[in-house]
């Protein structure tokens, strides 16, 4: 092994590190930034006892659920109660194993050529789809092993809620797939590089509007936010699948809620909104166009939980089956027909 | 139409814009502890207040009458002679105590009173630690209240959040006020 | 490195696959199963098709047990339930089973189950999803089409059963 190798390898484990760091911290302005969305949409203020602006709330958050008991039922099945939580965490995370969140970039100093990813799949997006949709056993097992019915009954909507937007969240990407023709995410960006007339920027949603649109509800189902968070309803199953969790292992399966979040949306960006490739004549500055986009699609998330009331179970089942499936075939044919 | 409507999502868009008008429009939050407190109207019914003439004889005659009235029987009165002038007559509360556990401020003694001695005041700060301040005394409802009887009300105003020893205290600074709506 | 991987997958998915028919309990067989699939997309991706393992992933871990878990949290199957379904069959299945385990070891000591080395160069194999796109679509066609026909005789089976339970 020479030591080019090994600065390879290096440099993989540090952005691994890096990556997980971002996504371990990432929840805590999230959180903050959607209670204070909430508040102002509801007229309120949202937190602002806590440091200036309520600023350090989601910490004293953090500080109370690490402090609090760790509980688990009696009746519960003991071992994957405890990992549930996990199941549901480690394939949230490691879907960004094949998320490019730029090109390169030359670090100054050493002039060393740094990719911004850590690892360019030639499947990358059926990679980051079939691991996601791992994420859902924590939502099950969660359920089942707290052995209560409430619990149970949000494991079990949460898994056939799964399985029918997965179905029409990757049609929705094919559609992407085959105007791109490539799976690989970063191929995916560069084709969106450039303009179409000059000034539109070419990105896919410009090709593929029926396409996103699907793309957009079944993400919004299968990252369970309202108006499709029938899993975790408040309303009819007190908090679903976690209602059993304290503590710890709560705030993962919260952890695991904004991590799918921030998924969904730079999913979005890459699919659709050209990834890191600036619009409109704007200066490309590395990342910070990716973040931007990435940034206003958690905002739309969040909008759209406090804008929304929820759907009843069997309307998400229609909707799912009836139109979002239908609708997702239709669009790979018409993209078909033009491609030919 | 209808179906125009749900191709382009008009109805779910019109719900955005809606969410984002709010979102942008100022909040109703008052700030209270920390910065703001509202100043209630006149005729609030908060802690009462015994009330002084003038030249600041005590108003209160001890008549009882308010003790009669009382629905609850939480006011405790007990007269004693008195000629040095403290009250506008010879006749004063040696005791004057309102139990405010029992209370339900109803206002029936300040419409009992025959001299406007006893008025409804406008603290409604009334939780404390023990039971000490659950009763209040002769001396706490005279001492004079940080709104005065004169000011208007129906305010915001600022206020500033105090920590002492005998517990939290909420400051309000009755020159910067704003109507709340 | 790569025979070290195998070896430690291959052990995991005999593993998994023992724990599917043995533990008590139809989630923990569920998860197991779970694990057993996770472990042959692993042996896809050592054999240079991530495309294979991610449809794997995608399909038996995202989909098919996802399916079986919510059927058995549905019915609620019980473990006394299970021996029922049994009806002795112990004796048919261990003759199966020897006669099974004589084939394949004399196939394996005959070395019969030697492969021809594929046509593709390393290089080549970067592209495998296209290739395999263009040989399910020309040389495979009509396997292809034999098996879809045969999903849509199941999902057609599916549904007539289900109505019927309706009526
Ligand atoms: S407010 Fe009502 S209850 Fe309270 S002391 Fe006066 S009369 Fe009694
Ligand atoms: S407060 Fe008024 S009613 Fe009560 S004892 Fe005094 S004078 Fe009489």
């Amino acid at each position: 092994m020479d030591i080019n190798t090994l600065i390879e390898v290096a440099l993989i484990i540090v952005k691994v590190i890096f990556v997980s760091l971002i996504l371990f911290t990432l929840p805590i302005p999230l959180t903050w930034i959607e209670r204070k969305v909430a508040g102002h949409i509801q007229v309120r203020l949202g937190p602002f006892r806590v440091g200036p602006h309520g600023i350090l709330q989601p910490v004293a958050d953090m500080i109370k659920l690490m402090f609090k008991e760790d509980i688990a039922p009696e009746k519960a099945d003991k071992w994957l109660f405890r990992f549930a939580p996990l199941f549901a965490m480690i394939p949230a995370f490691a879907v960004y194993a094949a998320i490019p969140f730029g090109d390169k970039i030359t670090i100054p100093i050493i002039n060393k050529e740094v990719t911004l990813y850590i690892s360019d799949m030639n499947v990358g997006i059926l990679y980051i789809l079939a691991v996601g949709g791992i994420s859902v056993y924590g939502i099950i097992l969660g359920g089942w092993a707290s052995n209560s019915k409430y619990a149970l009954l949000g494991g079990i909507r949460s898994s056939a809620q799964m399985i029918s937007y997965e179905i029409a969240l990757t049609f929705s990407c094919i559609g992407v797939v085959m105007t791109s023709n490539s799976l690989s995410l970063l191929d995916i960006v560069k084709f969106q590089s450039g303009t179409i007339l000059g000034f539109i920027p070419n990105w896919n949603i410009i090709y593929q509007p029926i396409g996103f649109v699907i793309f957009f509800i079944a993400a919004l189902a299968e990252i369970n936010r309202i108006p499709f968070d029938l899993p975790e309803d408040e309303g009819s199953l007190a908090a679903g699948y976690h209602v059993e969790y304290s503590a710890m292992k709560f705030s993962f399966f919260m952890l695991t809620e904004y991590v799918a979040m921030v998924t969904a949306s730079v999913l979005a960006v890459i699919l659709f909104f050209g990834g890191w490739d600036a619009p409109l004549f704007m200066p490309e500055i590395p990342i910070f166009w990716f973040v931007a986009k990435v940034g206003f699609f958690i905002y739309l998330f969040m909008w759209i939980r406090f804008t929304l009331p929820r759907y009843r179970y069997d309307q998400l089942m229609s909707i799912g089956w009836k139109i979002l499936l239908p609708l997702s075939l239709l669009n790979i044919l018409i993209t078909g027909l033009f491609l030919l | 139409m209808s179906i125009f409507k749900k191709i382009f999502f008009i109805d779910f868009i019109k719900g955005l814009s809606l969410t984002l008008g709010y979102e942008v429009s100022k909040s109703v939050t008052m700030r209270y502890p920390d910065e703001e407190k509202w100043a209630p109207y006149q005729r609030f019914r908060g802690l009462h207040t015994l009330n002084r003439d003038a030249q600041g004889r005590e108003l209160c005659v001890a008549c009882e009458l308010c003790a009669k009235a009382c629905p609850t029987k939480c006011i405790t009165v007990v007269p004693m002679e008195d000629d040095k002038g403290i009250g506008i007559s010879d006749r004063i509360a040696k005791v004057y105590e309102i139990n405010l556990v029992r209370c339900m401020f109803c206002g029936l003694c300040e419409d009992a009173c025959p001299t406007t001695a006893i008025r409804m005041g406008r603290d409604y700060e009334l939780a404390c630690f023990s039971l000490d301040c659950a009763a209040a005394d002769k001396k706490r409802l005279l001492a004079p209240r940080e709104i005065p009887q004169e000011f208007e009300g129906g305010y915001v105003v600022m206020a500033r959040l105090e920590r002492n020893k005998e517990g939290i205290n909420i400051k309000p600074d009755l020159t910067r006020k704003k109507r709340w709506w | 490195m790569e025979q070290i991987f195998f070896y430690i997958f291959a052990i995991a998915t005999v593993a998994s696959a023992i724990a599917v028919i043995s533990l008590r309990n139809p989630v923990h067989s569920a998860i197991s199963l779970m694990v057993c699939f996770l472990q042959v997309a692993a042996l896809f991706i050592l054999l240079r098709s991530p495309f294979l393992a991610a449809v794997q992933v995608f399909i038996y871990v995202g989909a098919v047990v996802v399916l079986f878990l919510f059927a058995v949290m549905v019915l609620d199957l019980g473990k006394e339930r299970f021996g029922e379904y049994l009806h002795h069959q112990r004796p048919i299945a261990l003759v199966v089973v020897i006669g099974f385990v004589f084939v394949m070891g004399f196939t394996i000591l005959h070395g019969s189950l030697d492969a021809q080395l594929g046509n593709y160069t390393e290089k080549a194999l970067v592209k495998n999803t296209e290739i395999m796109g263009k040989l399910l679509f020309t040389k495979y066609v009509f396997p292809f089409e034999v098996v879809s026909l045969l999903l849509l005789i199941a999902l057609i089976g599916a549904i007539v059963l289900a109505m019927k339970e309706k009526r």
